[in-house]
């Protein structure tokens, strides 16, 4: 390479070119890996899948702790109950609330089955604690007539997720599939988590009654084994079987058009979430029980009928 | 043009070729938000969204989180970097509708209520 003004000779013209060609190339891959780095940060923030648990645990105002609550409590319905619940919140227009409304109440209707199996599932376990013994023939039956009639609740809304469907804007379609995706996330974060070792007291039933209840660690750690060991005896929910579900309802209903007797998954995903549900609430209540002192059961014993006598889907009905 | 000179050139190209595609990829990122397991993540979490009516705008539902309007795009969230003025007025008229999906806390099941206490005053 020559000085300033020299004259340079073939061979440093090669050198020359060479080292230009070089730093281009370098400078041409930081900028491809800068790009890629930036496209990679970008995509992996907007469409990153979502994951099974979210904030939602996070949140601490009323509304967000009462959804909770629900999800530990009321399975009957499955994704149909995420479905109708996710009406309450859609936003629709004055000219849209009668037909919404009557849609919703079709939704809650198809659910009743379920709705009075699970009534009678917290009523057995309530009796269970006030005596301080549970039937298992009693338990069992009643798990089994909520798993046996869980099944027919999306058969039985085809017509109105239909009619549902024609109602509603595409913005709303979009925003209902949203609000079914968040359902099921919550429902996931409040159900389940008490056989995680490492979660086992930061959410649902064990964690919430352990404040509602006042439990002792003591209290907590004679629970926690127990009640792992028992729920090892139910078959395992696969989450990725109901997400199935979901994000077929979600994808459907997102599109012009719809139909939801298409969906052959829905009352499968119905009858697993709903039996799984059942049979863990039964056995977090049935562990819990023995290692409660009576004040304690009691207090437990009318949280489940409170829950039994509440109807989400009064409001239309009443 | 000789050597070093060229050479000076190429490398000041290249470094504002990197500087502007950093600027660019910082600002395109700027309102994307995504999912995260963070406590403190922006986005609205779940169980607001299942539990808060939306404002239509755009052709989207927009919620209220954090001091931002949020709305989906694809498989995560964006949000308005700057308050569109249909939104706010929709916000300063009233605050959005929430639910409480268990009477037993304190609050009648239907139909949502108007609340003070949404998270949308966070920030």
């Amino acid at each position: 390479m020559g000085y300033p003004g020299e004259q340079a000779s073939p061979n440093e013209r090669i050198l020359r070119d060479l080292m230009i060609s070089q730093a281009r190339a370098i400078g041409i891959r930081a900028v491809v890996l800068l790009g890629m780095g930036a496209a990679a940060g970008c995509g992996g923030s907007s469409a990153s899948a979502r994951p099974t648990v979210t904030a939602a645990s996070a949140v601490g105002d009323e509304e967000s702790a009462s959804l909770m609550e629900h999800h530990r409590y009321h399975h009957h319905g499955g994704v149909t109950l995420f479905i109708a619940m996710s009406l309450d919140t859609l936003g629709v227009s004055p000219e849209q609330r009668d037909a919404v409304e009557e849609i919703r109440a079709r939704l809650y209707h198809a659910m009743e089955p379920a709705r009075a199996a699970y009534r009678n599932l917290l009523d057995v376990l309530a009796d269970g604690l006030d005596a301080a013994s549970f039937d298992a023939t009693k338990v069992n039956a009643a798990i089994a007539q909520v798993a046996n009639v869980s099944g027919g609740a999306h058969d039985a809304s085809t017509s109105a997720l239909n009619n549902l469907h024609a109602a509603l804007t595409p913005p709303q379609r979009a925003a209902l599939a949203d609000k079914v995706v968040a359902h099921w996330a919550v429902w996931q974060s409040e159900n389940g988590s008490e056989t995680d070792s490492t979660n086992a007291v930061e959410r649902g039933h064990l964690a919430t009654l352990t404040t509602e209840l006042g439990l002792t660690p003591e209290q907590i750690e004679k629970i926690r084994g127990p009640l792992a060991d028992r729920m090892r005896g139910v078959p395992r929910l696969d989450p990725q079987q109901i997400e199935a579900h979901v994000r077929a309802f979600c994808d459907a209903f997102r599109g012009e058009t719809f139909d939801a007797r298409t969906l052959a998954t829905g009352n499968a995903a119905n009858v697993r979430l709903v039996s799984w549900g059942a049979a863990h609430l039964a056995h977090v209540v049935e562990t819990m029980s023995p290692v409660l002192e009576p004040g304690q059961r009691a207090t437990l014993a009318r949280k489940l009928r409170e829950h039994a006598t509440h109807d989400p889907g009064a409001r239309e009905r009443s | 043009m000789n050597g070093a000179a060229r050479m000076g050139l190429l490398r000041r190209t290249t470094y504002a070729a990197i500087l502007a595609s950093a600027i660019v990829a910082t600002t395109a990122c700027e309102v994307g938000v995504g999912y995260s397991n963070g406590y403190d993540s922006d986005y609205p979490p779940d169980a607001y969204i299942g539990t808060t009516e939306p404002i239509y705008f755009e052709g989207r539902a927009n919620y209220w989180y954090g001091g931002r309007w949020y709305y989906r795009n694809g498989g995560g969230w964006n949000h308005y970097d700057r308050e569109p003025p249909a939104l706010y007025q929709r916000r300063v008229q009233a605050p959005p509708m929430r639910r409480n999906f268990e009477p037993s806390r304190g609050r009648a099941a239907a139909p949502p209520a108007r609340t003070g206490g949404w998270r949308g005053d966070r920030r």
